[in-house]
Parts: C-alpha cells; structure tokens; sequence
C-alpha cells in the first residue's frame, strides 16, 4: 500500500516541481512569440536594437501580463489588442486564422488520403503479364539473382 | 558600356526568341529540313549565352570603373566598395539579380546545347523549352528591370552597397543558390519535353537525374551558405529564422529531395510516372515562386533585398480598369500561371504514355517507404508553403497582414522532421518488391538497442547535469532527435558492414578495402548513405539550438560577464573610422572556468553611403562541442558603456559539418561506378534500343 502510495505521488511531485519556474518559462515562452514592434523586425527577447522605443515597455507589459493572466492564448490576445496583430508571429488558434494550424495537417491528412488510394490502385492491378515467347538469357538471370542475394535490392 | 550591355540584351533576347519560334517549327516538321532548321535554334540559344555573358561583363565593368551614370551602379556601389563587393553588385539589387537569373539560365542552357548527342531530339524539345523561359526572363530584363538605365547626370558617388551584403559570402552565397534556382530549369525542360513527346522509357530521368543532383547541390549549399551569414551578420545569435526568402529557398530543395528519391521507383520498377513528372514541374514553379518573393517583396523579410511590382510577371494581375463610361475588370495570368497550364495541358494530352508498369506487391517494402518519404517532404513542403504565403492571404480576406514566424513553423516542421528522419533509418533496410517482418527486425534489432542505449545514457548524463529536459518540449525534441539520429547512424554502418562483409569474403581482402570497393561498385547507392549521413549530422547540431543560453549586460572596462563555463572580461572599448564605415568595437578576454582561452573582438559599424545603417559583426569562439558569440549591442545613451551580449550555441559546427558531408555524398553519388557488368543484350532491350535509333534523326552517330 505505502508502495502503491508513492507511486502515486511521485507524479504529483513532479507537477509541483515543474509549476516552480514556471512564470519563468512562460515569460521566455511568450516572449519568443512576440515580435518588438519598432520595425527592427526582432523577436522581442532578441531585439538587441539600443535606444529601442517599445522593447523595454514591452518586455515589462509581458512580464506583468505573464503574472495576472493564466492563459498563454489570452497574453498574447492583450498583446494583438494592444501593439496589433502583427506583434504576435504566431497566428491565434481562433477565428481565420486557425486557417493557417488547419491547411498544413488537411494537406498531409490529404496527403495520406492519395497515398491510400494510389496503394490501392496499384494493388488492384494486375501485373504486367510477360510475353510468352520470352526468352529469359539464363547467364543474366544468374547474375540477377546474384546481385539481389548481395544487396537486397 | 551601357549602351553595349543593353544592346547585348536586346540581342540576346532576339536570339532567344528565334531559338524558341524556330526551334518549335522544328520540332514540328520532321524532315530533313526541320532537323537544320533545329540545328539553327540551337546555335542560336547557344548565342544567346554569350550575348548575355557580355550584357553581364558590361554591368560589372561599370561598376569597377565607378561608372555612376548607370543608374544599378550608382544606386548599389560606390567608390570606397573594395573589388570583390563591386563585383558582387551584380545581383545585389533586382535589375542586376535579374540578369544574373537570365546569366545562368542561358549559361546553362549553353551546357545543355552543347551535349546534344546525349539523345538529340529530346535535348531539342528541352531546349525549345528552355528558350521559352529565356526569352520570359529577357523580356523582364529589357522592358521592366532594366539594369542599363542611364542617369541624366552622373553622380560623383554612389550608394553603396547594403552593409549586411558586405561579407565574403555574401559574393558566393547568392551565386551558388541561384545556380540552384536555375537549375532545375533543366530536368524541367527534359520532364515536359519527355511529356510532350511521348518519349519512350526512363532515358529523360537518366539524362536528368545528374542535372537535378548539381541543382540539389548547389541549393543546399546555397541554404547553409545563407544560414552560415545570417549566423555572422544579422547578429541575432541564430542561423534560421523561417524568414519567408529563408523558405522560398527551402521549397523547391524539399521538392527536389522528394524527386531524388521518387525517381529511383521509376528508374528500378517503372512505377510514379505522373508523381515523378509533377514532382519536377512543381519544384520549377516553386524556385520561380522563390525568385519572385525574393525579388519582389511581396512578403517582408531581413533578406529582400528589392521591392518592386514585377510580382505581377510572375504570378499575374487582376482589378478593375478605369474607363471615361465605367470600371472594366482585368485579369492576365502571370508566368507561374502560363507554366501551369502548359504542364496541365500536355499532362491531360499524354497521361496516359505515364502509366506504371508494375504494381506494389507489399506494403512492407522499399517503394512505400518512398511513397510515406515523399508524402511527409511534400506535407512539409506545404506546411512552409502555407505559412509563408498566409500573410498575403490574410491581407486579401481580412484586410491586414498578419506575421508568421518561427513558432508557427517550429510547432509544425519538428514532428515532421523527426518522422523524416525515423523515415531515413528504416527506408534503406527495406529490400524492393518486398520484405519480410523477420527481415525488417533483423536488421533494426542492433541499431534500435544502441539508439536506445543512447538515449538513456543521455537521459541519465542530463539528469545529474541539472537539466530538466522534461520540462521544455524543445529539449524533449532534441532528445529525440539525438535518439533517431542514432539510429539513423547505425543502419548506414549497418549496411556498409553488411555489405562489405560480403564482398571481403569474394575479394578476401579486409574490412575496410572491401566496404572502399563496394562504394565505388555502387556509388550513387552508398553516396546516398553519406548524404543521409550529413543530413543526420546537420540534425544533431538543429537539436543543440534546443540548449542555448544567452545574457546581455552593460560592460565597462573590468567589468565581468558570465554566462555556462565563459567568464568575458572587459578590456577596451576602440572607435574607428574609415572611407566606408565608422566602428565601435570592443576588446573582451575571455576565460573558461577560470582559464584564460582567447581575446574577442565584437564591432558594430555604421556604413557612411547607406545613410548611417548600423551593422553587428560578432565575434565568436567556436568549437565543435559549442559556439561562444558576442556581440557589440551599442552604447548605453546614460552612461556611456557598451552593451554586450552572449550567447553559447551548442552543436552549430555540427550544422556546417553536416552541409560539407551531405556536399561529399551528392558528389560521390555523381560519379559513376567503377565495376560495370558486361551481359549479353536479351531480346527485349535490343528491340528497344532499336526503336531509340529509329527515333534519331538522319545522320545521328555515324
């Protein structure tokens, strides 16, 4: 049971653990997806431009957003509200620009649909019948043999 | 010279022209006369190179004299460049990048007329083909980028170049990747005109396979060659940022990559004709779609270096068109457009000359392991599709851009690159036709186990160093990475050993000489190994991006910075000036743990003709285990100190390491194998050359 009960908490403190540094991680996760909006075209944790207008306050606004608001989608939403939709490089999960997260996973769902079909189609075919009167060159068939018990191809 | 130049151009476009028109009643008339009326459209084409090798010699003499009356040279040099920079100016801007597009193109087009009797008629069709596309890109060149306009006065100075393009590779980077781009106009004019002729068997692929390797080549080298400036100059401590002229680069390679592989199932089983044929149009299109986001600035991007509206030459126009009565609406398709349709065209005409000629017998095989490989390239090369062209998308349906950058493309590209690289482990154990479960796991049982020996090694070394890799899902990639890159690494030596264990006990020789001559046996096949080898390489270094470490502080003379085992102490701040920039710069030793290693000199220069443009030139202390990289941030306005700013790269050698090895593959790949069979003909393939000589105009070989 004792056994049972640690197995049981382990995980637990592993979730505990990992909260520790958390606004940490978020503030360095959120962080590299905002753009610094003074055209120096820098993610706002790499603008390394010295005088810059927007990136100190910037830096700040996050650092308090990361501690006030729980979700990550939310932060960056104050973010387009507030310096516009292009501070944020990633497209948000909502709305049109889900489009952009949808159309590569509908490509290689769609992808793989055509791979089916194409498997099938050459499944379904029947095999290319030799002509009857062909007449196999045994010393090339050796060899062919030869070469395919070597490399396997 | 600028009269001359533009007067070759206007030349070369006349011959090009006459190379197309007369080279398709050629192809048309199939008699004696149609053969010289053939012979003319080559010469003519092959004109066209030298016509237009001058047009370029003449821009770069006017830019070397400081010919400031054309206007390129004025707007893109000015006197204190040093030569090399000069020379680059070339295609530094859009006009001169343009004519270096038609340079290579007919460059190319030279080499291709000149080895005609590889198969004539074919060579004839795709040099048809291949003026065509001449004759659109000297069209562009004389009427809309004009490289040779002449100013009305001319200036004492010019512009200069942009700073962040005066860096040594800046005069190889752009050549050697546009000689990608243009290259695969080449297995393009050989697919459509194989297409458009119905042409009998795989010789187009055969003739074409080593054109797409060069291509290949020269674009991988070409990407990592942008990568590796990035990494210099932009000074954002990183080598790719999913910039959209980053992807534009990294379409066509994903396509081209699928083709090399697609290409084998034709060449061995005669199977993905259509896949294979399309597969070749849409990596064309797709480094046509390159040039233009690069050359248009239809997107933004740190490497478009040209905004201009020759976007609508590529990809066509539409709108209303204002009349005294009323608003009429236009719309003409661009040249992607009138590519498209002419591939759609011959496709729906001749689709039925692309049927397979074998069936799949079993899934577990070598041919769908090309089919999942090729699925997952081209998913990918969607992925990158959608996300760079999204932002005109958005501009078109809500008005506004938006930005995608690298999250978008992080989050998406990394599971499909680890699964490309399971892919790369497992596709070379398979045999062709079909493979047994007991075979499969035979020959992964070993790899799999070292793999996973080494994953729990690095689990455990990452443990006790304090690394909480569980917590970052970007370190749980690279442990991933490392783990399939493994294994990768042991199923190529797998199959070297495997193989040359067979031909030590024929030859009884050892170990070493035999695998030496099994490679030299099979080239292409053991080239590939080494490819995928450098690509596993290149590999290990992307997942080292995952222990990056970084700090900034603002540093006087004394003052210590310390970031892992590096202590960067300030020694002197200098300021410089000469004719083409001033500099700040500063003198920094730097120890580790505790030990003194080397003297950095980080500098920030601002370029006097580009209107006072900072630029960051780091300084680094690179080793294969990681990179230590400075940079000079400026000066703090309040107190007068330098801001200095480090990062520790881990692994990025791995990444340059990795291009040379995939360079050292495709070039063993290229070359022919030693040891050729010598069979008797059988019957079958005797009647096929037959009819390949019936196909070959009068005269041909005697």
């Amino acid at each position: 049971m004792k056994r049972l009960l640690r197995i049981l908490l382990l995980p637990c403190a592993l979730v505990l653990l990992m909260g520790a540094d958390n606004q940490e991680a978020r503030f360095q996760n959120l962080g590299g997806k905002i753009m610094c909006t003074c055209s120096c075209e820098q993610m706002l944790l790499k603008c390394n431009h010295v005088g810059c207008p927007n990136s100190d306050r910037m830096r700040k606004e996050l650092r308090a957003a990361v501690q006030n608001i729980s979700s990550d989608d939310e932060v960056l939403n104050w973010f387009r509200k507030n310096w516009g939709v292009t501070a944020v490089v990633e497209p948000s999960r909502h709305g049109f620009e889900l489009l952009a997260w949808i159309l590569p996973v509908a490509g290689l769902g769609l992808g793989l649909l055509l791979v089916i079909f194409v498997v099938r189609s050459w499944k379904l075919r029947t095999a290319p019948v030799a002509p009857a009167d062909a007449v196999l060159d045994p010393h090339l068939e050796s060899l062919r043999q030869r070469a395919q018990r070597e490399t396997e191809i | 010279m600028p009269l001359l130049g533009s007067f070759c151009l206007t030349f070369a476009l006349a011959l090009a022209a006459y190379s197309f028109v007369v080279g398709i009643i050629a192809a048309v008339r199939k008699d004696a006369a149609g053969f010289r009326l053939a012979e003319t459209a080559r010469r003519a084409g092959m004109a066209s190179f030298v016509a237009v090798l001058f047009s370029a010699g003449a821009l770069v003499y006017a830019a070397m004299t400081n010919d400031f009356s054309v206007a390129y040279v004025k707007e893109h040099s000015n006197r204190a460049l040093p030569a090399a920079y000069k020379f680059a100016a070339l295609w530094s801007g859009q006009e001169g990048s343009i004519l270096f597009w038609c340079l290579l193109l007919s460059a190319y087009g030279f080499v291709l007329r000149l080895r005609h009797k590889v198969d004539q008629r074919l060579t004839a069709m795709a040099s048809v083909i291949l003026a065509g596309i001449q004759v659109f890109f000297l069209i562009l060149v004389n009427f809309e980028t004009r490289p040779f306009g002449v100013l009305p006065f001319a200036a004492t100075d010019g512009n200069g170049l942009n700073p962040l393009l005066q860096y040594p590779e800046m005069v190889i980077h752009p050549p050697l990747l546009y000689l990608g781009y243009v290259g695969l106009a080449v297995p393009f004019a050989f697919g459509l005109a194989a297409l458009i002729m119905r042409y009998p068997g795989e010789m187009w692929i055969q003739i074409t396979r080593r054109w797409t390797m060069v291509a290949w080549l020269f674009l991988s080298i070409g990407i990592a060659l942008g990568g590796h400036w990035a990494y210099n100059v932009l000074g954002w401590g990183g080598y790719w940022g999913w910039d959209p002229v980053e992807n534009a680069s990294l379409l066509p390679w994903l396509s081209t990559t699928a083709f090399l592989h697609s290409v084998m199932m034709q060449e061995k089983r005669g199977m993905m004709k259509v896949w294979n044929a399309w597969l070749v149009f849409f990596g064309f299109m797709l480094s046509i779609l390159g040039t233009m986001l690069t050359r248009s600035g239809m997107v933004n991007s740190v490497h478009a270096f040209a905004q201009s509206n020759i976007g609508r030459w590529f990809a066509g126009d539409y709108g209303w068109i204002g009349t005294p009565w009323r608003s009429l609406p236009y719309a003409y398709p661009g040249f992607l457009e009138v590519i498209f349709a002419v591939c759609l065209w011959f496709y729906i005409r001749n689709k039925d000359h692309l049927k397979s000629e074998n069936k799949l017998e079993s899934l577990v095989s070598r041919e769908s392991s090309f089919l999942f490989n090729n699925l997952v390239l081209l998913g990918a090369c969607f992925a990158v599709l959608c996300g760079t062209l999204f932002p005109i998308l958005s501009e078109w349906v809500r008005g506004y851009k938006i930005t995608v950058g690298a999250p978008f493309f992080n989050t998406i590209m990394v599971p499909i690159g680890l699964f490309l690289v399971f892919l790369t482990a497992v596709g070379p154990l398979l045999a062709w036709r079909s493979t047994s479960f007991g075979s499969v796991w035979r020959a992964f049982a070993i790899p799999a186990l070292i793999s996973l020996v080494v994953e729990v090694i690095l689990i455990v070394i990452w443990i006790r160093s304090g690394i909480k890799f569980w917590r970052d899902i970007s370190q749980i990639y690279a442990l991933l990475a490392f783990c399939l890159s493994t294994l990768v690494i042991t199923t190529i030596a797998s199959e070297f050993i495997r193989g040359g264990r067979v031909l030590k006990n024929k030859l009884k020789t050892n170990l070493v000489f035999a695998m030496y001559h099994l490679t030299r046996r099979n080239m292409r096949r053991y080239g590939g190994y080494v490819v995928h080898f450098g690509i596993v390489v290149l590999v290990v270094g992307v997942a080292g991006l995952a222990f990056n470490q970084e700090q900034e502080q603002e540093m006087a003379v004394g003052d210590k910075l310390q970031i892992g085992h590096y202590t960067l102490v300030g020694q002197e701040y200098t300021q410089d000036d000469n004719a083409n920039y001033g500099s700040d710069a500063a003198l920094l030793d730097v120890y580790k743990d505790g030990k003194f290693i080397t003297r950095l000199n980080p500098e920030r220069r601002v370029y006097k003709a580009n209107g006072g443009q900072p630029n960051t030139i780091p300084a680094k202390w690179s080793t294969l285990r990681e990179d230590l990289y400075v940079i000079y941030a400026g000066l703090n306005p309040d107190t007068g100190h330098p801001i200095i700013k480090a990062f520790v790269n881990p692994l990025v050698n791995w990444v340059w390491l990795g291009v040379l090895i995939v360079a050292l593959g495709t070039g063993m790949a290229l070359v022919p194998n030693t040891a050729q069979i010598a069979v008797r003909v059988p019957q079958a393939v005797a009647v096929a050359a037959m009819e390949k000589e019936s196909m070959q105009p009068a005269g041909v070989g005697k």
